[in-house]
């Protein structure tokens, strides 16, 4: 029998995943209004700020915040789940999202009935040792997900920007332009060019190598926003656990890192970043890329505009 | 064929040779173990001579191999060698394209002054102090891991590829996944192609001529091939002069007429043993103490029919020795390497050589260039040099930054090298090899030229040589700081700016050793236990 609640949430989950998935690939230059999570006070954005748990209680306490994984996910669908993994170093130094993240996160979607869930990034180091090093591989495969290589050209896809203001086009990976639901997943760091990377600088692993270089080349801060509008991710989760906070974006020893044992998600990429900068005692303007995609309204940089849901776990 | 076991047992072992070293030099995934592509090629005589000679380990292999040619011949040349197993496979290939019409190798007399001339100028060269350059052409495992490595493991790429692409048509991966060919440059690729239609052409047309006559290694095996306890030899009273044996010799070593084989020359195939209808064809015990002469009676060799020499066994014996000392000493003494050690540590070097080589110098004179480390090397940034080295580097590994570096954690170059000319360093250690070092330019820098944010090049540095510090309104210009740098190639290769990047790395002609930047425990940015909004 169907509760009146059950009959909300299907069509939050509807709703939620027309604006954000299919409309978002149909629509891809253009710029809709922020938000569109369930239950946001009148266009609000909402973002989920969960502390002191463990990485799957956290995601799990964030994701049910948000109206559950099937807010997102839907019967049938083609899941692509963008962790960081971006250097050849082991869980424990902090440079790649946790593999317990990747695999939680896999079998969720999985449950919630995904068709399939794969997994990619276009790596800094060698793709097989970082796939392999940073346990994302393992991680991935055992929950059920396809891991695809990042190195391949042939997989990437050249499209049209036609919003970005410096990046006018770009090879993106297959994955991002044909699945239904893109989950992007990213760790928290220090980055000594970008000052920080969180949500929208772990996009660049979506577009091929001569893309990354172009990036650097033609205004990095600028390219990175320009990709939001052509296309932003379902829902960002970021792993804020241990995030490292000096040498990054690859880190020396575990001394880079700080306990923060915080996780955020929201589908607004602009606001989740903003708090990600404050984490790391940044205001969020002084993270260019955050502070343009806000001027090109893809997101909501103020947080005192946001809908912050806080949860303390322990 | 149980009248033929000693075919069947060289054969066996040919096959687990060459598909072990095969597989290690095509290995483009990284399927089978490191320790496999070291140990087979371990097994090989130069390698292990030279890693013995230098004190690089207890290699035995050579050691083995001389003693068990002095034994029966010249087993090395048919079961061990994979230069020498290649050649059968392709006579097979090409007298399945024969349909089977066997060719007839009459014997031939041995052309001594090219064989004596090939091996004291090899020796010439080790002990003038080429003892890399000299053992690189002429070892012939090295040849072999040099076409399997520049032309067979590109081929096998190319097939992996577009079975990886019909995988991805049917609609699964299928296990496979695509991989970048990694061709060699053309300079450096074009000696093994060279080589490969030489012995191509001699196998069709004269058998095992390379391995009989040019060959410095075979030469010097047959040297002791002669003195051997064991020796072919033919049975002057079951012989018929049927000549059954001549079709299936490769080596034109049969000397019917004569009723002898010149077992000098023969690189222990076994044919003709089960050729021979007659059982007349088999292993004799020839020994003698060193210094008698042969009694007829017991010779199977008629002293006519051996190399017109008052005693030559003896004198075969005794030139083997001879050198094999020389080129122990030749390679020990290392005189390219000492002439580095006195030289300053700075001196740049064109071509950037391995951590572990320890230097250009020492490095080129002990790689005897196989390509087992460049196929084994997983970003491939180890490519064969041509002239980067200088002539005497030619097909010499080096790391080529203009599309990969050398990852920080990896260290398989050094696994797999046969003969030392890589050390095996320790993690730590090798993480501290300086091998070369970065040249940063800021005026050339994105950050400078177009005030913009950049440094892909500190974001890919292992070491933090490369840091940045705040410069202009926020942003964030590279600093480098040199006795951090290893000389990886990480930013090199990272650098966007074209067309002369504005972060080159070059080579240490001695590699030194970095500092390690030790911090302690980073400050938390904000408030513990609380949410900083």
């Amino acid at each position: 029998m169907k509760t009146r609640r059950d009959f909300v949430k299907a069509g939050f989950a509807l709703g939620a995943t027309f604006s954000l998935a299919d409309l978002g690939g149909l629509f891809a230059a253009d710029v809709p209004a922020a938000g569109g999570a369930p239950a946001a006070k009148a266009g609000r954005s909402v973002l989920v700020a969960v502390r002191d748990g463990d990485r799957v209680a956290m995601l799990d306490q964030a994701l049910a915040a948000l109206g559950g994984i099937e807010t997102f996910v839907r019967k049938g669908q083609t899941v692509l789940i963008k962790p960081n993994i971006g250097w050849d170093v082991p869980p424990e130094r902090g440079a790649n999202t946790h593999p317990d993240l990747v695999g939680h996160l896999t079998r969720l979607c999985l449950g919630a009935g995904a068709k399939s869930v794969s997994i990619f990034d276009c790596t800094c180091d060698h793709w097989r040792s970082t796939y392999v090093n940073s346990g994302i591989e393992k991680a991935a495969q055992d929950a059920g997900a396809q891991v695809i290589p990042g190195n391949d050209a042939s997989l990437y896809r050249e499209v049209a920007i036609p919003g970005g203001v410096k990046l006018k086009r770009a090879r993106v990976h297959a994955l991002v332009l044909d699945s239904d639901v893109f989950i992007n997943l990213p760790v928290l760091k220090h980055h000594s060019g970008a000052l920080m990377t969180a949500c929208m600088k772990n996009l660049m692993g979506v577009i091929s190598k001569q893309d990354q270089q172009n990036y650097h080349r033609e205004d990095l801060h600028q390219c990175i926003a320009d990709f939001l509008t052509f296309r932003r991710p379902t829902l960002n989760v970021l792993d804020a656990y241990h995030p490292m906070v000096r040498n990054g974006p690859r880190g020396k020893t575990v001394e880079d890192l700080v306990e923060m044992r915080t996780l955020l998600a929201a589908t607004d990429i602009v606001a989740i970043d903003a708090a990600a900068a404050r984490l790391l005692g940044h205001p969020p303007a002084a993270v260019r890329h955050v502070k343009i995609a806000a001027d090109l309204q893809l997101g909501t940089i103020d947080l005192d505009q946001v809908d912050i849901r806080r949860f303390k776990l322990a | 064929m149980p009248r033929n076991r000693l075919k069947l047992l060289r054969v066996t072992a040919a096959l687990v040779f060459f598909a072990g070293l095969t597989a290690a030099l095509v290995d483009f995934r990284a399927l089978i173990p490191v320790a496999t592509g070291h140990w087979f090629a371990g097994t090989q005589l130069v390698p292990s001579l030279v890693a013995l000679a230098t004190g690089a380990s207890l290699s035995l292999a050579g050691i083995i191999i001389m003693v068990a040619t002095l034994a029966a011949g010249r087993i090395y040349c048919s079961a061990i060698c994979p230069l020498g197993i290649l050649q059968d496979v392709v006579a097979r290939l090409a007298a399945w394209l024969r349909r089977g019409k066997q060719r007839l190798l009459p014997f031939a007399r041995p052309k001594t002054w090219l064989r004596q001339l090939l091996l004291w100028g090899t020796v010439g060269g080790v002990l003038a102090g080429w003892s890399g350059f000299t053992l690189s052409l002429v070892d012939p495992y090295s040849n072999f891991g040099r076409i399997v490595s520049g032309l067979f493991r590109p081929l096998a790429t190319l097939a992996n590829n577009a079975a990886a692409g019909a995988a991805r048509v049917v609609g699964s991966g299928g296990g496979f996944y695509r991989v970048e060919p990694a061709w060699a440059g053309l300079g450096a690729l074009g000696l093994p192609v060279i080589f490969l239609v030489l012995i191509t052409v001699l196998v069709v047309l004269r058998g095992r001529l390379y391995c009989n006559t040019l060959c410095p290694v075979g030469t010097l095996l047959g040297l002791f091939a002669r003195q051997a306890a064991f020796r072919l030899a033919i049975d002057q009273g079951a012989c018929s002069k049927c000549a059954a044996c001549l079709p299936v010799c490769k080596s034109q070593c049969i000397d019917l007429r004569a009723g002898n084989i010149d077992f000098s020359r023969c690189v222990a195939c076994y044919n003709c043993i089960g050729a021979c209808e007659q059982g007349g064809i088999g292993y004799r015990f020839a020994w003698r103490p060193p210094g008698r002469r042969p009694a007829a009676s017991i010779s199977p060799i008629p002293p006519a029919a051996s190399m017109e020499a008052p005693d030559p066994q003896r004198r075969a014996f005794l030139a083997g020795t001879a050198v094999t000392l020389a080129a122990a000493l030749g390679a020990s003494r290392m005189p390219a390497r000492k002439r580095a050690e006195t030289e300053p540590d700075t001196t740049a070097s064109a071509a950037i050589c391995p951590p572990g080589a320890g230097g250009v110098d020492r490095f080129l004179d002990r790689c005897t260039a196989c390509h087992l480390c460049v196929s084994a090397c997983p970003t491939r940034v180890l490519k064969p040099a041509f002239l980067e080295y200088g002539f005497s580097g030619l097909m010499k590994p080096r790391l080529d930054y203009s599309a990969a570096f050398c990852t920080y954690d990896c260290r398989r170059c050094g696994e797999v090298c046969p003969d030392g000319a890589i050390s095996l360093l320790d993690l730590a250690d090798k993480q501290l090899a300086q091998i070369g070092e970065a040249h940063l330019d800021v005026e050339k820098c994105i950050v400078k030229t177009k005030g913009t944010d950049c440094a892909a090049c500190s974001e890919h540095c292992p070491t933090k040589a490369v840091s940045t510090v705040p410069y202009g309104n926020n942003l964030r210009l590279p600093e480098y700081k040199r006795e951090l740098c290893i000389g990886c190639g990480a930013c090199e290769y990272a650098c966007p700016v074209r067309p002369e990047k504005a972060i080159i790395v070059t080579g240490r002609r001695r590699h030194g050793r970095a500092q390690k930047l030790v911090e302690g425990k980073a400050a938390a940015p904000g408030p513990a236990g609380d949410f900083p909004f």
